[in-house]
């Protein structure tokens, strides 16, 4: 007879640390985004108000909030079918063969995911920089003109966004290595005997066998990229004039720089929500997609 | 069964959120024995280490990088628990003002002559950096904006002598960039929100009104933006926001800057092989003189310390003259107190003496809550609109002169 | 004949293996280069460091910034705290093979919505969960310790999740023989379920070491000491306002890199055999 009792043993230590660090601070959140609650606050708690939705109205009235929405969404649209084809690619052609070398390579493409952010930033500023930077040398070596990477609008966005696609896709890269191993060799040597070239293998049988692995990565990289963050904060502080500002930049910048906690809150809340909303839909469009 | 879930849990985070307010409310103001905690910014830990250590008082430091001071102040104020002493911009006093973060110090001066606000230029002490009428901070260091020239590019190209007027420092800056491609003649950092404001005060003008209302709807305001506006027009000035100054001083590629004595420090640093060939010289005037900034920052004491009378014997340690000029020996930071500013071998140095002299009439920022956050950036944002994406400029102005005008 | 038509194949097989060989070293030399950058700049003396146009190689290679980072800064403490706070953060792992572990093999009530819980917090952006956090660890009075400075990133829905996925492949049958033979749910977990966990298992190692040595905004925010700082919290230090030392800080961010390097490197054969033991395909 089991003690019934034994399976809340289990869950109960990390789930006692996820509500309290994870869900818990979200419900905050929500209570605080009805109020007009700033720094005067912890002055003297009869300076907070409630206020409603007015919060979630200036919000939508706010066209910082839509310019990073927008730019949240661009990135987004763009960097999850980045990462994922990029990683895919090279987890495939990294499978092509089990020898030394390859097997080496693997520590490379692995380096930009476990490098620091605060080392990410030293080094790529120094590459993107307009004056001083190696790209720009490079450039001026085959005598093109100096190009702005972090301070043209268009082109700070690219240039941020790159640098996550770099740290974005070690772990991906080693997820699908890790998923091919589970393609069962018969499957493609059948298809040598009839015939198929490496192009149709990949296509016909690999990639529809990585399902599971594919909207995994979609699903982890969609999140990622929802909460973009990191790379702007650090090399360019979600400028030029708001070009590289994201969703958590807006967020950041209004809860620890202006520290309006109640206006963050409702910030923090859409965001929350938006990502739920997506990540629901990309669940059941699996679900539809293969009926388990 | 869904709903009674969330129900619960919803009563579980009220009384979370009570639980942890009502434990940060409570503290014993009694005098305690131990070490003084002090935060001070930036990687100057180990030298304030050295600094108190014959002052007799316990003391541990703590260095907090530049670039998380929001985060690290938030949250100590959002719980209370802080430490004794600690290192603030004067760009940030009024916001943690505002938050009761820092002890009213106006009771306890007279037991702390060391303190008193005579000791220090009258633009950094006493009322001038008080908020609500209150002092809550005393001053620690000094930095002010000062023009750095290039003397041997400026000669070679019939320089002879710094721009000692905003016009001349056009003038020349075309001159200069004329030497070639990739090169200018000024450097304005997109990031140096004071800078418009120097101007401003420089034609004469103000940014706040009689009132101590933040008002930059005036023609000085509307001088320093055409100054600011013309040297981009010029060309003469770098368009990217990641131009690094001090590279571009030592390349000449920027042979004129307005910067600060950290400037004057990082060149003789990289680039000893230079020496001679740059100086600092006064910021450049308009019609209202020439008005630096007063920078740098204040200590304060944190509201609920257990331990107020060490903490003021430490700040009246610090405040000695011998103490300050030992501070500059080892960061290269200036001194705040008068005695200090005025010590001869201090000005031996030419550079220094530059400084020093500005400092005696620059002037601090309007002491505003939220100064940065919603003045420097707006500010910011409606200049770099106009230079960097050819924003309309009356519209941005507008749009800035709203948002601004009447903070206080 | 027709082996004759196997060894074309084959010729061709490794002229396009030898091919890609080539496209990945290239693209693994690119993607390495802003770390192999790095290094060589750490070993340049300051002005050359800050040279234009730039040298790829350190024409006077100096040590200097790695002994100043030892020496007079307080590296070696940082770095003692940083493998403090990762060897807390594998009690972590524990806790989440635990978790992992009852999702998938019992059947409770509750469970749906404990699963869905731990995937919403994969959703919740981390600025919102700062202050909060702050105050419930202040009210804990762990400020200040480094069980504090690990606590918040201690589980994460992502590790719980993949630790389900693996688990749900281990024959319930082996774990009820366990059972019969009168074992203690405990003793079946610790003797069975973990060591056939060891892929999943080393997968998290290196997930919780890349989260551990990392960890910035904890460290930061938690210490009110600088005794209890990590190395990342070093790092940034490094950083001043306006003038800085590229050189000493491509030293430090070296520093912060290699270790994690090699334990990839040791434990990468073991970390692909998990994610793809998980269930992954």
């Amino acid at each position: 007879m089991r003690n019934r009792l034994t399976p809340y043993l289990f869950v109960s230590p990390a789930m006692l640390l996820l509500i309290t660090f994870g869900i818990f601070p979200i419900l905050v959140a929500a209570v605080i985004s009805t109020t007009d609650m700033n720094i005067s606050a912890f002055a003297s708690w009869s300076n907070v108000d409630f206020v409603g939705v007015d919060n979630y109205v200036t919000l939508f009235g706010d066209p910082d909030f839509w310019q990073a929405l927008g730019n949240t969404g661009l990135f987004a649209v763009v960097g999850v079918p980045a990462i994922v084809v990029l990683s895919l690619a090279t987890a495939l052609l990294l499978n092509q063969s089990q020898n030394w070398f390859f097997r080496a390579l693997r520590s490379f493409y692995f380096i930009p995911a476990i490098t620091a952010i605060v080392a990410v930033s030293l080094v790529w500023s120094y590459l993107y920089n307009t004056q001083f930077g190696l790209f720009n040398y490079l450039l001026s070596l085959v005598g093109a003109e100096p190009v702005q990477w972090l301070s043209d609008p268009w082109l700070s966005k690219f240039s941020v966004g790159l640098v996550a696609v770099w740290r974005g896709t070690g772990l991906n890269i080693i997820i699908f290595l890790a998923a091919l191993q589970g393609v069962p060799k018969e499957y493609l040597e059948a298809a040598s005997i009839d015939g198929a070239g490496e192009w149709r293998k990949t296509f016909s049988i690999t990639i529809p066998l990585l399902r599971f692995a594919i909207f995994f990565v979609s699903v982890t990289t969609t999140i990622a990229w929802l909460q973009f963050f990191d790379e702007p904060f650090v090399l360019t502080d979600g400028g030029p004039l708001g070009a590289t500002t994201s969703v958590s930049i807006f967020l950041y910048k209004e809860g620890f720089r202006l520290n309006q906690f109640g206006y963050a809150s409702a910030g923090s809340v859409v965001l929350f929500a938006i990502i739920a909303v997506i990540t629901l839909i990309q669940l059941r469009l699996r679900r539809a997609d293969d009926e388990y | 069964m869904k709903r009674t879930a969330t129900s619960v849990l919803a009563g579980i985070a009220i009384t979370g959120l009570a639980l942890g307010v009502s434990g940060c409310a409570a503290q014993a103001p009694a005098e305690a024995e131990g070490p003084l905690t002090v935060w001070v910014m930036g990687d100057s830990g180990e030298n304030f280490q050295k600094l108190v250590a014959d002052s007799g008082i316990d003391v541990d430091v703590v260095a907090i990088p530049w670039d998380s001071i929001d985060e690290k102040l938030t949250t100590a104020v959002a719980s209370g628990s802080g430490p004794d002493i600690l290192e603030i911009g004067l760009s940030k006093l009024a916001t943690f003002a505002a938050a009761g973060a820092l002890l009213p110090l106006d009771d306890e001066l007279a037991n702390y002559p060391g303190l008193a606000p005579e000791n220090f230029p009258a633009g950094v002490a006493g009322a001038s950096t008080a908020v609500d009428g209150k002092i809550v901070s005393i001053p620690w260091s000094s930095d002010t904006r000062v023009l750095f020239t290039r003397t041997d590019i400026l000669a070679e190209n019939g320089i002879d002598a710094p721009p000692a007027t905003w016009d001349e420092l056009r003038a020349d800056a075309k001159t200069l960039t004329a030497r070639g491609d990739g090169q200018y003649g000024y450097y304005i950092p997109q990031w140096d929100a004071p800078l418009p404001i120097e101007m401003t005060w420089s034609m004469g003008g103000e940014v706040i009104d009689a009132d101590g209302n933040v008002d930059f709807d005036t023609p000085e305001f509307a001088d320093a933006v055409d100054l600011y506006t013309g040297l981009y027009a010029d060309g003469s000035v770098p368009t990217n926001s990641d131009f690094d100054q001090q590279q571009g001083f030592i390349s000449g590629i920027a042979p004129m800057i307005v910067s600060g004595p950290y400037l004057g420090k990082g060149i003789s640093d990289a680039a000893p092989e230079l020496d001679g060939k740059w100086q600092a010289s006064p910021l450049p005037s308009g019609d209202g003189g020439s008005v630096s900034l007063f920078a740098g920052s204040n200590l304060g004491v944190w509201y609920n310390t257990d331990q107020k009378d060490a903490s003021l014997k430490l700040l009246e340690y610090v405040s000695q003259p011998e103490q300050q000029l030992a501070w500059y020996g080892l960061t290269g930071a200036l001194p705040t107190v008068n005695a200090a500013l005025a010590d001869a071998t201090l000005n031996s140095d030419p550079n220094v003496k530059v400084y020093t002299d500005q400092l005696a009439t620059a002037r601090v920022l309007p002491i505003v809550a939220n100064w940065d956050g919603v003045v420097g950036t707006g500010l910011l944002n409606a200049l770099n609109a106009i230079v960097l994406t050819g924003a309309d400029r009356d519209s941005s102005l507008a749009t800035f002169y709203d948002a601004t005008k009447g903070l206080k | 004949m027709s082996t004759n038509r196997d060894a074309s194949n084959r010729r061709r097989s490794r002229g396009l293996t030898l091919s890609i060989g080539i496209a990945l070293g290239i693209g693994a030399l690119i993607t390495a280069f802003p770390f192999l950058w790095m290094i060589a700049t750490s070993l340049k003396p300051q002005r050359e460091s800050i040279d234009f146009p730039p040298t790829i190689l350190p024409q006077e290679p100096t040590l200097e910034w790695y002994q100043a980072l030892f020496t007079e800064l307080d590296f070696g403490r940082y770095f003692l705290n940083t493998i403090i706070v990762v060897a807390i953060g594998f009690i972590g792992l524990l806790l989440m093979a635990m978790a992992g572990y009852a999702f998938a093999k019992f059947d409770f009530r509750g469970r749906r919505w404990m699963f869905f819980l731990v995937l919403a917090t994969m959703m919740i952006p981390v600025q919102v969960t700062m202050i909060p956090t702050y105050l419930i660890l202040n009210g804990m009075k762990l400020t200040n310790t480094l069980v504090g400075i690990a606590l918040p990133t201690l589980v994460s829905g992502f590790s719980i999740f993949l630790f389900r996925q693996f688990m749900t492949t281990i024959p319930t049958e082996m774990l009820e023989a366990a059972r019969l033979d009168g074992a203690g749910e405990f003793r079946t977990f610790w003797q069975i379920v973990l060591p056939m966990s060891r892929p999943i298992l080393a997968v998290q190692v290196v997930l919780t070491f890349i989260s551990g040595w990392n960890s910035f905004l904890w460290p930061l925010i938690i210490a009110s000491d600088q005794k209890l700082y990590t190395l990342s919290v070093g790092l940034a230090l490094l950083n001043q306002q306006l003038a800085v030392n590229p050189s000493l800080q491509m030293a430090a961010a070296s520093v912060m890199v290699i270790p994690i390097l090699i334990v990839f490197i040791v434990f990468q054969r073991y970390v692909i055999q998990g994610f793809a033991l998980s269930g992954l395909k």
